[in-house]
């Protein structure tokens, strides 16, 4: 029976396809690495959020974005050093516990399970800090921005209430393009 | 059951093919690409950013080099769909046709009247739904999913048979249903409609901390449908002066379970639809509400995918489906039954590796049994079997597809499928080039090629009066070339504008023998049709959205040169969606227009346009949408062209209805 050709056919292609896999080469040819894009969401994102004055010591206190839960930007965050926003310096710190979180304004937290979400919600108290995530249900749970991808792009759906909860105000341009996500309590 | 099996020529076709393809691999070069500043850009730029990552090898359609629609879950709610067919009605060169039993789809201008859905594709969650026995797909109130579990549907136009096969012959309709998320339980809804219409659903949709994703739905529809319809071919004392009483009743019922956990999900449905034939089709008896058909559909299947690590990905799955048709047909006050049973199982595997640095490889196989492939016609009294045809078949395929990206700008997709079915074989490719000049602007270049296999309907059903068999039917094939250009407009707005020629060979065409007057299908008629299709949709601010479309389409039957039957030249679709008052309410309005189209008899059914509104109101409180549409608002009288089992030559279609519903998620 042809069934069997077939899957010695088959199995050689797999073996020889899988050989020249184990090469790991790749570059940017389709499209951009994931965390770049990402980065640049984040960067971007800045520019609608309105922090309330009392979040800053001074004028010269950077914008601190921390990332929690280990780092997936890897080199992804270097486009972002020397920025700027609203006339503040952004300054990067990679949290090694997601409980420590003292004066970071947004907080990227990296979390496929979402273990670490009630403890950075728990260290965060109420403050005035942009909570960033990309997991499902993470808007849902408190988080104020959750990353998804369709089709291989990136989208962000946003947690009005958890915004205005920690006194941030977001721009209704940002709103427009988000997916609008309700909190369950 | 005894089918020859074929020569392996297709092994030895698909060696030299891999072989290429490696071949191709090897001839990359790995150049350093300089992009574009990702800072700089706008968040509206950085939504339109394709990226990549470990988790990005997407089943099947997704980088699909086709003309690609995408209607989501939102869509749905906000222009009150309640069919698969109300969908695919708003979707530019998609037109619709109802003959009060079932729905069938027509797309670029090929919709053969009385032909079932064979030639469309219609997948849920990458599973085949089209059945074993009459290749058909369903769409109407018989498509055994409820809409509301509808996650995202992907239109692929264009032949698709070089990734799947058989019936992917116009389109590919792959249904995706919902996710569980983990901060919803249950969810209920209820509507009522005209026609004396109503719906419930309950689900159950969680996902659990530990990953389990489960959801699990049941629905009921009972509808009385039109309580009398007129057909002027009846108009006669003897048929109640041409009136047909409550014989447009439409139930249905199902289940769908799908569970998900670290790589495996399981999958199952069952749905049972049953409808009342109130025109008389096969020259039953008119005005008897007994005539109906029931449809059930179910089926199981398991898969599991895995990453292998950064850059390939595996999945398998295994699949059983059943079939059931049931028609009754009263003659003489007799009843006639018409009886169709397939069951079928298989399993298929799909390896997708990023080899070298240039290339996205997808290698599938697919084999399937057709355990049961049976049909029945029974005159009950006395009961006489004038038909009792018991069949098996098996098919097994191989298929391969490339990715290859040639430059920064330029794309080379290139896929192949075998397909053996031991009675018939069929190898199909398609070749794309996709040239991204400079940002926002998108070139593609297609040749595919698609098959369908006849169907144990074409092939098998023999009814002493009617209809005989023909055994020596092959496959039909489709040739396409189309040229695709998808424009950004601004921030906002994209155009889409595609340009597209088919020639179909040896058509499966019902015939009438001169020399015995049966029906009998055969590979006879090609059909020639070139086409244009143009969208333009975006964001008009504000949380507005649209779209429009218009549809040229020129099908010639390629002797004869003249028009098919119900092929309109001419098909325009406008979508308009945004809030009202308030940004909890939404209102959804369509139209859709489309041209004459010829009827069997030689006649025209008129052009028409139907528009329908639908007003969307959420968080009216916790948790709590309320719905209400008016379908065919401006009550529009049109018809849609019959096919040859019915005496009528065009059916009237539903006028002004109206729909209320909540939704209640707990």
């Amino acid at each position: 029976m042809s069934f069997k050709k077939y899957s010695a056919v088959i199995a050689a292609a797999l073996i020889l396809i899988a050989g020249a896999g184990t090469q790991e080469v790749f570059s940017q040819v389709h499209g951009y690495e994931e965390y770049k894009v990402k980065a640049a969401f984040l960067y971007n994102f800045t520019k609608f959020i309105e922090w309330p004055a009392d979040s800053f010591e001074n004028a010269d206190t950077p914008l601190t974005l921390c990332i929690s839960g280990g780092n997936p930007f890897g080199d992804a965050l270097d486009s972002l050093k020397d920025k700027t926003v609203g006339g503040r310096r952004l300054s990067i710190r990679i949290v090694s516990r997601p409980e420590a979180t003292e004066g970071c304004h947004i907080v990227f937290s990296s979390d496929p399970d979402g273990k670490n979400l009630p403890a950075i919600l728990n260290s965060l108290k109420n403050r005035r800090v942009l909570l960033v995530g990309e997991m499902t249900g993470f808007a849902e749970a408190g988080g104020i921005i959750n990353f998804f991808i369709v089709d291989d792009k990136v989208r962000f759906e946003i947690n009005v209430e958890a915004a205005r909860r920690r006194g941030l105000g977001i721009s209704s341009q940002l709103l427009k393009l988000a997916r609008i996500v309700k909190e369950k309590n | 059951m005894g089918y020859k099996s074929a020569p392996p020529k297709s092994a030895r076709l698909f060696i030299p093919v891999t072989a290429f393809f490696l071949l191709l691999h090897a001839l990359v070069f790995g150049d350093n690409i300089v992009l574009a500043d990702l800072t700089e850009m706008s968040i509206e730029e950085l939504m339109n950013v394709t990226v990549y990552g470990a988790s990005k090898f997407e089943q099947k359609t997704t980088e699909a080099p086709s003309s690609v629609s995408i209607i989501t879950s939102e869509d749905i709610k906000k222009y009150g769909y309640r069919t698969l067919s109300d969908i695919l009605k708003s979707q530019r060169s998609f037109y619709i046709t109802y003959d009060r039993n079932y729905s069938y789809v027509g797309v670029r201008g090929f919709g053969r009247s009385g032909d079932y859905n064979g030639r469309v594709l219609i997948l849920i969650d990458g599973h085949r739904t089209n059945d074993n026995v009459y290749d058909q797909g369903f769409i109407g109130t018989e498509f055994p999913l409820d809409v509301d579990l509808i996650e995202k549907i992907e239109i692929v136009r264009g032949p698709g048979s070089a990734l799947y096969g058989s019936n992917a012959f116009f389109a590919v309709i792959n249904v995706i249903t919902r996710k569980a998320g983990t901060t919803e339980w249950m969810e209920a809804s209820v509507d009522a409609g005209a026609l004396e219409t109503y719906k419930g659903r309950l689900s159950f949709v969680h996902e659990f901390n530990d990953g389990t994703g489960v959801l699990l739905s049941g629905s009921i529809m009972d509808s009385e449908g039109r309580s009398r319809l007129f057909f002027s071919e009846f108009d006669d004392p003897s048929t109640n002066d041409g009136i047909a009483e409550n014989a447009d009743y439409d139930r249905n019922h199902g289940f769908f379970l799908k569970l998900s956990r670290s790589g495996f999900t399981l999958e199952g449905l069952y749905a049972s639809r049953e409808k009342g034939i109130p025109t008389a089709s096969f020259e039953t008896d008119f005005n008897d509400s007994r005539n109906m058909t029931v449809d059930e559909r179910g089926y199981a299947y398991l898969r599991y995918e895995r990453q292998l690590g950064d850059n390939s990905q595996i999945m398998g799955r295994l699949f059983y489906d059943v079939y059931d048709y049931d028609g009754t047909y009263m003659y003489g006050g007799v009843t006639n039954k018409d009886l169709g049973k397939g069951t079928w199982w298989g399993g298929e595997t799909l390896y997708s590796v990023r080899p070298l640095d240039k290339h996205k490889l997808s290698l599938g196989a697919e084999y399937q049994v057709n355990s049961k492939q049976d049909q029945k016609y029974d005159d009950q009294d006395p009961l006489t079997a004038d038909l009792d045809d018991r069949r098996d078949s098996r098919r097994l395929a191989v298929y391969l597809q490339d990715e290859f990206a040639v430059t920064e700008s330029l794309i080379f997709n290139a896929g192949l499928r075998h397909d053996n079915y031991y009675r018939f074989e069929s190898t199909n490719p398609r070749l794309a080039l996709i040239y991204s000049p400079f940002d926002g602007t998108v070139f593609k270049a297609i040749y595919g090629q698609a098959f369908r296999i006849p169907n144990s309907y074409e092939l098998y059903y023999e009814e002493a009066t009617t209809q005989k068999s023909n055994e020596d039917l092959g496959p039909e094939t489709i040739r396409t070339h189309e040229i695709i250009w998808e424009q950004s407009l601004g921030k906002n707005f994209n155009m889409t504008v595609d340009a597209f020629h088919y020639t179909i060979s040896d058509l499966i065409h019902q015939h009438s023998d001169p020399e015995d007057d049966l029906l009998v299908f055969m590979n006879s008629n090609d059909i020639e049709t070139d086409g244009v299709e143009l969208e333009i949709g975006g964001n008009l601010g504000d949380r507005a959205e649209g779209r429009v479309s218009y549809t040229y389409q020129n099908a010639k039957e390629a002797e004869e040169r003249t028009r098919p039957v119900n092929s309109p030249r001419h098909l325009a679709k406008l979508n308009l969606t945004a809030p009202v008052l308030d940004e909890n309410l939404i209102a959804g309005l369509e139209a859709q227009y489309t041209s004459k189209r010829e009827t069997l008899a030689g006649d025209q059914t008129d052009a028409f346009i139907v528009s329908n509104l639908t007003i969307l109101g959420r968080n009216l409180a916790r948790g709590l949408e309320l719905s209400g549409s008016i379908y065919n608002i401006f009550d529009k009288r049109y018809h849609d062209p019959s096919g040859d089992e019915y005496v009528q030559d065009f059916i009237e279609q539903d006028g002004r209805a109206f729909r209320l519903k909540i939704t209640y998620v707990f």
